[in-house]
This record gives C-alpha cells, structure tokens and sequence, in this order.
C-alpha cells in the first residue's frame, strides 16, 4: 500500500458508541477519506467499560482515552492534564493534521491547544449554534475565542452556521470554509412502491419533542389542518417533555385515529417510518444544519420546513415562518403539488447533491489549505491571542506560553525518539 | 562444563536507550531445545535519581502553573463585577495562592518518597523461557537477588497477543497471553515495557510455540522505526 497522503487525527468528545450528528459525522468523513487513500485516527475518551484502542470497519483505528467524562459526554477540563497522551498519540501515528468536531467539547479544544503548541496543522469543525446571551453562552464563546485565535482553517456545515460561528469568535470569515453535512443515501431510499395518494395523505413528523424543535408549534398546526383536510393523518415519532402536550392536543380534538404517535424511533427504523409518508413536516426553531429533512427528501418525501441553515433546492421544500398561521399555509401548498413529485427522482438528485465523498473532497482540500499555512513561531502566535480582549487576551497568551513550557519539559523527560512509532496495519479485506 | 549442561548461544540482540534484549537460543541440531528471551534494563542508580528530580520539577511548575492560570481565572470572572473587587484588595487570593503552592509541594515529597521505594526494588531483568511442548516460564529478578517466577503448562495457553495499551498518560505495546480458564490477560512482561522491536521475536517464537499459523493473522505494513 503507498504512503498514505495525509495522516489526521480527528478529536472530539462525541463518538460511538454514543449515537449523535457529530458522531455519524466523523465517522462517515472518516470512512470517505479512508477510501481517497488518507490515513484516519479518531482520539475521543472511554465509554463505561469501552477503553484502549479499538479497530472498526475499514481500519480506523479509535483510542478511547480513559478520561472520565464529568457532564454531559465531556471529559473533565483540566487544561493542561490531556497533553502527554495527546503528545504520544501524535507521535505514535505521525499525525500531520489535527481535526477537532464539536465547540461543546472539552477534549476538543486542549487537544487543539496542544497541537498547536507542538506545530501541528489545526482544523476545526462546529457543527452547532450557540446562543450570546446567557452565562453559559458567553462562557463557551470565550473558550471558542481562544481555540480559534490560532487556527489554521475552520469548518462549518450551513451559511447560517458559518455566521453565527464568526460572530461568536471573531474569526476572520476568510479562514472559514461552508461544507454542508451529507446523509447516507444508500440507507435512505425511497418505497419500492409508493404509498398512494389518492386517498389518504401522509404528513410524517420526527424529531424530539422539545422546545427547540418547535414541538409547539406541531401542538397548533396539527388539529388545524387535520380540519381543513380530512383525508390527512399524521405520523409522529420521537420523544420527549412535549409528549404530553401532543397527548392533551390528541385528546381535546378527538384525534386518535389521525394522529400516530409512535414514541422513540431508533435511527435503524427512521426510513421505514419515512417511507410511509408523503410529506415531512419539520418545525425546528433553530438548527445549524438540519439532516432529518436531508433524510426525509432521500426517501423521496417532499418537505415542509422552518428556515434553518442547511436548506434543500427550492422545489424540494416549501418554507415557511415559524408561525402556525403561515405554516398551515405552507402544508396547504405542499399538498397541492404533491402529484408532481416524483420519488425516485428526488432521491437520484439528492444522491449527486449531498454525498459523503463529495464532502470527504473538499475536506481534503481544506486540509491542503491549512498544510500550506506557514509556520508561526511562538511569539506570533501570541500577538494573536493578544487581540481577543483586553483582560482574556493576556490570561489565554499565559495559559499558552505555561503549555509550551510543559512541552519542553514532557521533551526533557521523554524525548521524541523514545515514542515508539506505531505501524499502520492494513487490513486485508 | 558438564554433560547434562544445556548449551545456549546467543542469537541475537538488540538494544535501545533503557532496555536490551537479548535471545538465546539452544543448538539447532538437538530438538526441543530451550529458548530464553531476556529483557535487561541498562540504567544504573544515578539515572534512576535524575528521573525522580525531573519528575518532582515538572510536579513543582505543574502545581504553580495551575495555580496561576486558576488564579487568572479567578481575577477575570471577578473582573467584572464592581463588589468584588473590594474582595481583591484584601489578602485572599495570595493566600490561597501560597496555600496551594505548599500542598502541591506536600503532594511532590510523598510522590517521589514512593518512587524511592520502588527504586530499591529496582529491576535488573525479566526473562521468558519457553520449553518447546512444555510450557512458558516467566521471571522477574530484581537488584536485591530476589527471583519470582511462573510456569504455565503448554496446553493452558491459548494465544500470545501484542496489545496496545493506553493510560491516560501515555500509550504503549504489550505482550499478553490469552490463558485458558481465565478472564484477563496475563503480561509476560509485567514491570517492563520493552519497545515493539523486542516484542515482535518474542511473539513469533510463542506463536511458533502453540502452533499458530502466522500467516492467519493480520498482514503488518513494515513501517521502518526510527531510533
């Protein structure tokens, strides 16, 4: 087998066994670069009994750090306590790239640091929206500050995201590529034979049943059209706190034999709920790049969304405000084209629009942008910290210049050379 | 030299900045002769106490320097707000300061009087003997003459391994045996931790030794180590 090209490192706090977006994110990108020829290593910390290295499909090779993870999947922030193992593993496997996923991850941003303070090339990938008004927001976005004051290149999935991820690090917008996620056609096909229309239109929700998904709104807009069109039920699936209120509605309208409520719907079974229906019906509030509708038009399912980022070609999706009023409307106008969809169509269109070797592509392209990125020598690189705020600026350049003392004295007690560098195992398939 | 001696020569040998390995094996004419693999540590007393100080230094500037950045931390939130700043001016935070510089000093002293009780048993070298339809025999002897040592009969071994170990420090190979009747693995070499090198010959002759066809097991891309 050739050298491989690249070799990167992904980081983050999400991975499997933990099932998530970012987690299918890394894992699908992983599995495309794979493919192109590169060599992937993901870095995330143990789950329960789950430590040590492991091997999965395609030989990538996953080291479950045993950091214990303190709340919700992140491991515990000690700022400094992750850079002999992050050193080790960058060694061991001849890291050329670091890719970090997730602003909400702990592991993620030392692991950034400490590359950046070895020399390594550094890229980075948010896949969510934060808000900047809470204590936990300004917090967070402080901490997104620092990572990104020195990064080489950023990712992010939508436009929508791409702004909110500037705004909140003053990152210059030129560093920051728009790659928008993918989903899985090949698991997402259409019904070999159609539900027929004729009769009884189908509108499928799913998501989870919290305010951020506008589980409210569903709470209106379903006993509306439900009135206005008697040969429509819905499908819901997902669970939630806001059960209870599409329980109430169900019951204060009479609608148990036209709404369905299914509960939680593990991911293996989202497209055999899917292909049940003719239309999706997505309320999100907000959403830094929603794949459910991705999921819903690869099952050839015309959709009816709220404007959040990662939005399908105009004739894949009727958009509408997040107000009942309007998106009555909007399922009135979804309806009435109906006949005009065509399934399979949708799903061949979708297959060239979003698939993961296209993202898999121009991810390698970014890596090439961020490897021809000149080395900045230590002194650089803290005149950038300085300009992140009058107090934060000098306490992040101490917290870097402290890393890359420990670094020289990691050097002094372990040298490089006695890192034994691990061999790349082919499996033959 | 006596008749009933069993002849050994040593075959091969490497040898890296800690730890040398040497493979003696038994001529090759009579069958069923005895392999010995042995790990020695090259390190003399003096290194072992120049690791220790370095250890207790990096101890010393981890605490201070967690303090400072905590004490940053602590300064920056309060930076904020108007009546905390009245808690600046009193003596607070040197104390915790100076505080937190004396436990992590406390935490030092006992760290390195541990590490000096380890160090007087220090290690001289593990070896493995492997008797060919025998068994395994593994020994650790130490400075102090002590010898311990664990014979496991052939037909308790399943399978020798080389496993990736990771700690949340650092990550390194080691040779384990699956044994028959029990649920963890057994280290052949428990306190060393010789480099891939030395393991690989180890593991193909233990392979060798329970008959496993090697060519089953994993094609591995020879990758030419530096150092």
């Amino acid at each position: 087998m050739a050298e491989p090209k690249l070799r990167v490192l992904m980081v983050s706090d999400f991975f499997f066994p933990n099932f998530g977006g970012v987690e299918n994110h890394i894992y699908y990108l992983s599995q495309c670069l794979l493919n192109l020829g590169h060599k992937v290593v993901v870095m995330t910390h143990a789950y329960g009994n789950r430590t040590g290295v492991r091997y999965m499909t395609g030989g990538l090779k996953v080291y479950y750090v045993p950091w214990r993870p303190f709340t919700m999947q992140n491991t515990f922030p000690t700022v400094y306590g992750t850079l002999p193992i992050v050193r080790t593993i960058l060694k061991r496997e001849r890291i050329t790239v670091v890719h970090g996923h997730q602003a909400f991850s702990t592991l993620c941003h030392e692991a950034l640091m400490h590359a950046r303070t070895m020399g390594y090339r550094v890229v980075f990938t948010d896949h969510s929206l934060y808000g900047f008004a809470d204590v936990g927001s300004i917090h967070m976005n402080k901490v997104l500050q620092f990572t990104l004051a020195d990064i080489d290149q950023a990712i992010c999935v939508s436009h929508t995201s791409k702004e909110n991820t500037v705004l909140r690090s003053g990152l210059a917008p030129g560093k920051v590529f728009m790659i928008p996620n993918a989903v899985d056609t090949a698991m997402f096909k259409p019904a070999d034979v159609r539900p027929s229309s004729d009769d009884v239109i189908t509108i499928v929700v799913i998501s989870r049943l919290v305010y951020r998904k506008g589980a409210d709104l569903l709470v209106e807009v379903i006993p509306e059209v439900c009135r206005l069109y008697p040969n429509v039920r819905f499908v819901v699936g997902g669970d939630g706190p806001k059960h209870v209120r599409l329980e109430e509605m169900r019951e204060k309208h009479s609608l148990q034999d036209r709404v369905e409520m299914l509960g939680a719907v593990p991911h293996s079974r989202v497209r055999s709920v899917l292909v049940t229906g003719h239309i999706f019906l997505n309320s999100s509030l907000t959403e830094a790049f929603c794949i459910a509708i991705l999921e819903a038009a690869s099952c050839g399912l015309l959709t009816v969304s709220t404007r959040v980022g990662g939005v399908l070609p105009d004739d894949m999706v009727v958009l509408a405000e997040p107000d009942p009023d309007d998106m009555v409307r909007a399922i009135e106008k979804a309806i009435s084209i109906l006949p005009s969809i065509n399934p399979e169509e949708m799903h061949n269109r979708m297959k060239k629009l979003y698939s993961w070797q296209d993202v898999a592509k121009r991810t390698e392209i970014v890596y090439d942008r961020a490897l021809k990125c000149s080395n900045r020598n230590l002194l650089e690189r803290l005149s950038r910290f300085l300009s992140c705020g009058a107090w934060a600026g000098k306490v992040f350049c101490m917290v870097m210049i402290i890393d890359y003392l420990l670094w020289r004295l990691l050097q002094l007690l372990q040298p490089d050379d006695d890192i034994e560098e691990a061999p790349d195992i082919n499996f033959c398939n | 030299v006596n008749d009933g001696d069993i002849y050994t020569m040593v075959s091969s040998s490497l040898s890296s900045k800690r730890y040398t390995y040497i493979h003696e094996s038994g001529s090759e004419t009579r069958r069923g002769a005895i392999d010995i693999h042995h790990v020695i540590i090259n390190r003399s007393r003096s290194t072992g106490y120049a690791r220790l100080m370095g250890l207790a230094f990096f101890l010393v500037i981890l605490g201070v320097s967690i303090n400072i950045v905590l004490l940053m931390f602590y300064l920056y939130f309060s930076m904020g707000y108007l009546k905390w700043i009245i808690h600046l001016k009193q003596d607070n935070p040197v104390r915790t300061l100076s505080w937190s510089c004396l436990l992590s000093g406390f935490f030092v002293v006992i760290q390195s009087r541990k590490l000096v009780k380890k160090g007087e048993e220090a290690l001289l070298h593990e070896s493995v003997i492997i008797m060919p339809t025998f068994g395994i025999q593994l020994e650790t002897q130490y400075l102090s003459g002590k010898t311990v040592s664990r014979f496991i009969p052939i037909d308790k071994v399943l399978k020798p391994v080389l496993v990736e170990c990771v700690t949340p420090v650092t990550c390194y190979w080691s040779l384990s045996l699956f044994l028959r009747g029990e649920e963890q693995l057994t280290l052949v070499f428990k306190e060393l931790r010789p480099s891939l090198k030395m393991l690989v010959p180890i593991w193909k002759a233990l392979c060798t030794l329970i008959g496993t066809d090697q060519s089953e097991i994993i094609t591995e891309e020879k990758h030419v180590v530096s150092g």
